[in-house]
């Protein structure tokens, strides 16, 4: 037992200290203020299950570069055109199931690398990310993600991150979990607070102290199944040495506070929440790298008025059920273009926009329908330094982790590769 | 095995006897020569080569007789022959293999070899070298990738020959298969059983079992995985978040197991309908409906007046009014103007009176109750429609709710009749927990403690929203009340014993115990015990569980409260969470006595076992053949062995399904929550009654049987079915019922809510009923859209399929076999002809009705006319059934897929259960005397 702790109070150790700046720290800083620290980079995976409609989501691939037009289902993206690039071609070459649109997409896992598995993944970019950019801020990475995730054409998991040891990691499905979370202060006094820890520290020894003893005697796989309640034991320690190290400061507020929302909400009303909360989490500094598996499917398209079932959509032939779905495609736009229109509009302590420090990417493992070669993605932010403005049509069958690795480095990530990738997306980099 | 030795000895014969080849040729080649004669299909295999580069030997050898000879092949490997030897002889058994049969190397050479050879190796792709032999990851992955491209009709490229329709068909259809074969394989745990955690359903039964309380987990991750059962440990992860909810979980189970003071008052109290009913409705309808009129009407008198002035913000707001009181008003009015609600409340779908409801006060702790209604049937009311459905009030008035029962009236309103359930009564304000840091906020969801009564109706805001509109058309005033309620009551809670056994577990010394620390300590103990079932809980583990109850002691809890964080522990601990048989160094090991009783219960109940499984256990009888089949048929029979009928069907025939639409309410106004709950306990039941009465599994084909109750008997046109119980019923001639394929809830899956889906349908029955299961739908074949937007039957739509290879592989297995259910329509009723139409917002704009073509032919060849002709071949295949059933009961029960490795226990299963009566029950038998069931 001493030994795990002696390993964490080191692990802790390791964790940095938060910039002052982001914290409101500063007016405990001496009275010639330095310059304020440069804004950290941050990353956003956004992850919808059913695709979107091949026929009028996707740019005419005639017109590349900077030469290209929006397509109908791109259109309510217009005002921020030169700050988007759409990337085509991209696919997970190992991915064969044509219901999972989230499962692989930020891993590019091949699901029976693992010979006597029927099941395997890998670790996804974001936590990649995490690992690097997780250590300075409240929440080493976030998650968001809906109710009704199961059936909206995402596949096995919790959310789109995976750890890394290929895992689910969980994530918070509904806007009013992530509202609290985020931003309810706790006024439990503070030696209560500290109590508390301690005692949710002391529980995780007790239980350590069983995993022991039911370790004992156990075959190989026997042991790995147990090693993934070890890990989360290890995780919430974790979790625990940051909330000790965070505990005094206060979480901070939005400049424009985010109401506490609705239980009910569901749709898109839920997704413009949802983003709202994500920008808002960005601007305190709460993490540095957020993923969101939106909803898309039934209860989407019941906020739109449809009665179609989020997979009857996904079927679509032309007629009816291809409405709905293009009706779904320039929703979701029109969201997207919302958030966009947040990013850049909320500031940075020295007067840029959350924008420019931001690497956000949107897109789908499939594309549409049974589909699951050219993957809709969709780049924006200044965060990784990639070339917006571009419609770029790579080489069929290009890695779709090739694009996460162009992020993850472009964000300053130290990765030499990731998943599948064979290399980046030159385009991208100009 | 004979025929195989055979063939090996015979191979090992012409191998002497191309030994006088070996002076003119390189040894390998000649045994090319020889084989490509005798055993074509296997070459590659013994000689390492691939098939395309078989074929160009041969070409080679054939050119060589000619008298051509070239340099470039003239090596002689002569190791070979006693290679091969080797191999000839220890051939013993047919290995499950994925291999494609070489005959389609002429489709690659044909199609592909001109740019894919390993010469040319266009975009690296180099089919000649890839091996036949599908068992390797890596190989299995070309030749994914090699579906796929054929598949998407990417390639051939279009510039290039293309195959014929035909031989497309049979490569791919091989090819998709062996892929299938090559995944299994290559997944093939080869018989081990992963660890275990406890998923929902055991997890809420195993705290029900020590605690005596049910909590909901629906808010721990979903076990779903990749298409397994929930038993697959392997596919049953432990996320972070996970060891924190179930310690919230355990604490909110002790909170209600662990009681406190006197035995609470039973109560009972009863509210006249009409109180709560007439006052709010015409509250509503003369306040605020009337009051928005009244000023609308003095806004129209006057034209000078703005909304404002009378009161309303805008003109939005005066629209709005207007609405409402064109919609409401009708209604309203005559639902007070009816003589009955003087000394009741009618139900009516939608406003005025939606729902009656019976609130569990504030004050009542949580627990048992018993709910009931005085109510009856208007007169000349439509039979389909006197049923009253009972559930907690859903967060809108008129909302969908958590439906409890659906109850059947036939009292006449002059003369009710009393209905009653007894319901779990959640404790107060179940909140949604968030955690913020140590502090938790709490939001208190509405309805909980709500239950209300409704006229049977379609669980969902849109459909009573409609068909309050509908009925406003057609009456002029809204809906015609069917259901009449009188009182409605409660009593409870209901309490047997006090303490209640639960409490008196935990805190076995009594009431008037010492409550001190060996006292605790001697509690945690006993608890660790029983929660850990089998494994003794470490002395250093009670200690520290002691530790905590100290500290909380010393934070000023009480005894009972102090001892709840220690006991949430517990539950949270892995001893708890997993059910652990560790192998102790060895490959394979015999079950303990108390490790096999463990995993007998878990199979058949999903819970832990009871007193009297673990006396067989430990007085050593279980592991004796008679003592175990007791046992298992003891807990097949219990009530707890509904777990395992619906854990298990509802998994094994994928009814799932049924939950994932919405039946369309216009449509199928009477397929609503109510119908579906009937139609999956029909699965349930008549599977129940297999066991009960030891029939063949056969019977699930067909039968002369149904088991009903009256909701589905109307569904059905049976008549004389009365009363919500389910019961045997015998087919009367004409009706297309018995078996499986007759079942509403099958037919339902098997539609998207709308229309039918023969193809839904005939994949189910090849997986399911067949065990004939297709290839997952493939990725990215193109989709048919030719016919889109045409007024076209089910059946013409489909035939599209057979156009394309990519689709006719599969298709032209699965299609038929839906044509042959084409009478049933989407939510399994009987129909002479389909009706189609298109429709822009709710208005048909064309619509075409089609008669139906029942006919088709089965994969074996087998024509059909129609449902009764397919029905009666598809019941000629119960062993093939058998086999599905029996696979995934061994998937189930073992907690892992089921792999090749396992073809010899299915083999024996289905000759003993067979053996003994062919019943559900007896593959069970078969299952748990089989020496795999015992062992880890």
């Amino acid at each position: 037992m001493n030994h795990r702790r002696h390993f964490l109070r080191s692990a802790t150790a390791c964790i940095g200290l938060p910039f002052l700046d982001s914290l409101g720290f500063r007016r405990f800083a001496s009275a010639s203020a330095p310059a304020p620290a440069p804004s950290p980079k941050r990353m956003i995976f956004l992850g919808f299950g059913w695709g979107v409609t091949k026929e009028t989501w996707f740019p005419d691939v005639e017109k590349t570069g900077s030469e290209w037009k929006l397509s109908e289902g791109l259109a309510p993206l217009q005002r921020h055109k030169a700050d988007i690039s759409v990337i085509q071609n991209l696919e997970n070459q190992y991915n064969n199931e044509a219901h999972w649109g989230s499962t692989f997409y930020l891993t590019g896992a091949n699901r029976y690398a693992e010979p006597g598995k029927s099941f395997s993944n890998t670790i996804s970019a974001d936590q990649v990310a995490a690992d690097q950019f997780g250590a300075e801020t409240r929440f080493t990475s976030m998650q968001l993600g809906s109710a009704d995730a199961e059936k909206d054409g995402h596949g096995p998991g919790l959310s789109l991150a995976w750890n890394r040891q290929g895992k689910p990691v969980a994530g918070w499905d509904t806007p009013v979990v992530a509202f609290h979370r985020l931003f309810s202060e706790d006024n439990t006094p503070l030696t209560q607070r500290q109590a508390m820890l301690k005692q949710r520290r002391s529980i995780l020894d007790t239980v350590m102290g069983d995993a022991k003893s039911v370790g004992r005697g156990l075959s190989q796989t026997d042991t790995e199944k147990l090693d993934e309640y070890l890990q989360s034991i290890r995780d919430i320690e974790i979790r625990i040495s940051k909330e000790e190290q965070w505990l005094e400061v206060p979480k901070k507020q939005p400049t424009n506070p985010v109401e506490e929302p609705s239980d009910s909400l569901k749709g898109w009303q839920e997704v413009e929440v949802m983003y709202s909360l994500l920008v808002a989490a960005l601007q305190v500094d709460a993490t540095r790298v957020i993923t969101y598996r939106q909803p898309g499917g039934t209860s989407f398209l019941q906020s739109l008025n449809q009665t179609l079932t989020g997979h009857n959509m996904s079927h679509y032939s032309p007629g009816a059920r291809q409405q709905v779905s293009e009706l779904r495609d320039r929703k979701q736009s029109e969201l997207l273009a919302g958030l966009l229109d947040k990013l850049k509009a909320t500031k940075e302590p020295d007067g840029s926009s959350l924008f420019d420090h931001v690497s956000l990417s949107y897109g789908s493992n499939i594309n549409s329908i049974h589909y699951l070669t050219n993957c809709p993605a969709i780049v924006s932010g200044g965060g990784a330094g990639v070339q917006l403005g571009q419609h770029i049509v790579a080489d069929k069958g290009t890695p779709l982790c090739n694009l996460w690795l162009t992020l993850l480095q472009g964000s300053g990530v130290d990765v030499e590769s990731h998943g599948d990738s064979t290399g980046t997306v030159p385009e991208l980099q100009g | 095995m004979w025929s195989l030795m055979a063939t090996a000895r015979e191979r090992f014969q012409s191998c002497r006897a191309s030994e006088t080849f070996d002076k003119r040729m390189g040894t390998r080649e000649s045994l090319i020569y020889v084989f490509s004669k005798s055993v074509p299909c296997t070459l590659h295999e013994r000689t390492g080569y691939t098939p395309a580069r078989i074929r160009t030997l041969l070409k080679l050898q054939r050119n060589r007789a000619r008298g051509i000879w070239t340099k470039k092949l003239f090596f002689c490997p002569h190791s070979l022959v006693l290679i091969f030897i080797g191999l000839a002889t220890t051939l013993t058994a047919a290995e499950p293999k994925a291999a494609l049969p070489d005959k389609h190397f002429t489709f690659l050479e044909n199609y592909c070899l001109d740019c894919h050879d390993t010469d040319t190796q266009k975009g690296k792709i180099d089919l000649e070298s890839l091996s036949f032999n599908l068992g390797s990851i890596e190989s299995a992955e070309m030749w994914q990738k090699v579906l796929n491209t054929l598949n998407s009709g990417e390639m051939p490229p279009e510039k290039k020959k293309q195959p014929l329709s035909a031989e497309k068909e049979t490569f791919l259809a091989d090819l998709s298969r062996q892929l299938v074969t090559a995944r299994k394989l290559l997944a093939d745990t080869g018989g081990e059983i992963t660890m275990r955690r406890l998923n929902r359903r055991e997890y809420e039964n195993t705290i029900e079992s020590l605690l005596g309380v049910q909590i909901d987990a629906k808010d721990l991750p979903s076990d779903a995985n990749a298409g397994g059962f929930d038993t697959a440990g392997g596919a049953l992860f432990f996320s972070s978040d996970q060891f924190e909810q179930y310690l919230k979980l355990a604490r909110t189970a002790l909170d209600r197991a662990i009681v406190t003071g006197d035995k609470p008052q039973t109560k009972t109290v009863r509210n006249e309908a009409e109180e709560e009913a007439n006052h709010r409705i015409s509250s509503t309808f003369r306040g605020y409906y009337m009051g928005g009129y009244k000023k609308i009407k003095k806004l129209e008198a006057d034209k000078t007046l703005k909304p404002t002035d009378v009161g309303l913000d805008d003109q939005q707001l005066v629209d709005f009014f207007k609405l409402v009181w064109s919609r409401n008003s009708p209604p309203f009015s005559d639902y007070l103007s009816r003589v009955e609600t003087r000394d009741g409340a009618l139900l009516t779908i939608g406003n005025p009176n939606p729902q009656v409801g019976l609130v569990i006060p504030d004050e009542m702790p949580a627990g048992k109750y018993i709910v009931r209604a005085n109510i009856g049937v208007m007169p000349r009311s439509a039979p389909e429609n006197c049923f009253v459905e009972v559930g907690f009030r859903g967060e809108r008035f008129d909302a969908a709710m958590e439906l409890l029962d659906c109850f059947q009236v036939r009292a006449p309103q002059r003369k009710p009749e009393v209905i009653e359930l007894t319901v779990d009564i959640p404790p107060l304000s179940k909140p949604l927990e968030i955690d913020v840091g140590s502090q938790t906020k709490k939001r208190i969801p509405i309805g909980e403690r709500v239950i209300a009564f409704r006229q049977r109706s379609h669980n969902d805001r849109n459909a009573i929203v409609y068909h309050h509109f509908d009925s406003l058309k057609k009456t002029g005033f809204g809906p015609e009340p069917t259901l009449w309620i009188d009182w409605v009551e409660w009593e409870g809670p209901i309490v047997e014993n006090w303490p209640p056994v639960s409490h008196a577990n935990l805190f076995f010394k009594g009431e008037h115990a010492q409550k001190d620390e060996a006292y605790a300590s001697a509690i945690l103990e006993k608890f660790a015990r029983r929660a850990f079932r089998i494994k003794e809980p470490e002395p250093s583990y009670i200690s520290d569980l002691l530790g905590h109850y100290r500290s909380e002691i010393e934070a000023g809890k009480s005894f009972e409260e102090a001892l709840k964080l220690p006991l949430s522990i517990i539950l949270a601990s892995p001893g708890f969470l997993y059910l652990r048989e560790p192998t102790e160094g060895q490959t394979k090991r015999t079950l303990s006595d108390a490790e096999l009783a463990v995993r007998l219960s878990y199979f058949l109940w999903s819970s832990p076992p009871d007193a009297q499984l673990l006396k067989a256990a430990a007085d050593g009888t279980l592991q004796k053949g008679a003592g175990l089949i007791r046992e298992t048929n003891r807990l097949l029979l219990d009530p707890k062995g509904m777990e395992f009928i619906s854990g298990f069907t509802h998994q094994w025939l994928h009814m799932e399904r049924l939950d994932f639409f919405q039946y369309n309410y216009r449509l199928y106004p009477g397929f609503d929550d109510s119908m579906k709950m009937a139609a999956r306990q029909e699965v349930y039941q008549t599977l129940l009654r297999l066991i009960r009465r030891n029939l063949p599994i056969g019977e699930l084909l067909k039968s002369d049987t149904v088991v009903i109750n009256e909701l589905l008997a109307q569904h059905y046109d049976i008549p004389r079915v009365n009363g919500r119980q389910f019961r045997e019923v015998k087919v009367p001639d004409g009706i297309p019922r018995g078996g499986l394929l007759g079942m509403a809830a099958v037919l339902a899956m098997g539609s998207d809510g709308e229309r039918t889906s023969p193809v839904e349908r005939g994949t189910w029955v090849l997986r399911k009923l067949l065990h004939d299961p297709p290839p997952p739908a493939p990725a990215n074949v193109p989709q048919l859209s030719r016919h889109a937007g045409k007024l076209l039957s089910a059946r013409e739509m489909l035939e599209a399929h057979m156009e394309e290879a990519q689709c006719a592989q599969c298709h032209r297995k699965i299609d038929p076999i839906g044509y042959g259910l084409e009478n049933f329509d989407a939510v399994g009723k009987w129909r002479e002809t389909e009706y189609t139409e298109t429709a822009r917002n709710n208005n048909v704009s064309k619509s075409k009705e089609h008669p139906i073509d029942s006919t088709g032919t089965l994969p074996d060849g087998t024509k059909f006319s129609g449902f009764y002709e397919l029905r009666d071949a598809i019941a000629q295949q119960e062993a093939a059934f058998a086999r599905g059933y029996v696979e995934h009961l061994i998937e189930y029960a073992l907690g892992r897929p089921y792999g090749f490795s396992d073809a010899q226990l299915a083999d024996q299963i289905l000759e003993q259960g067979k053996k003994a009566g062919g019943s559900p029950r007896h593959y069970i038998h078969a299952l748990v005397m089989s020496p795999v069931f015992r062992t880890k």
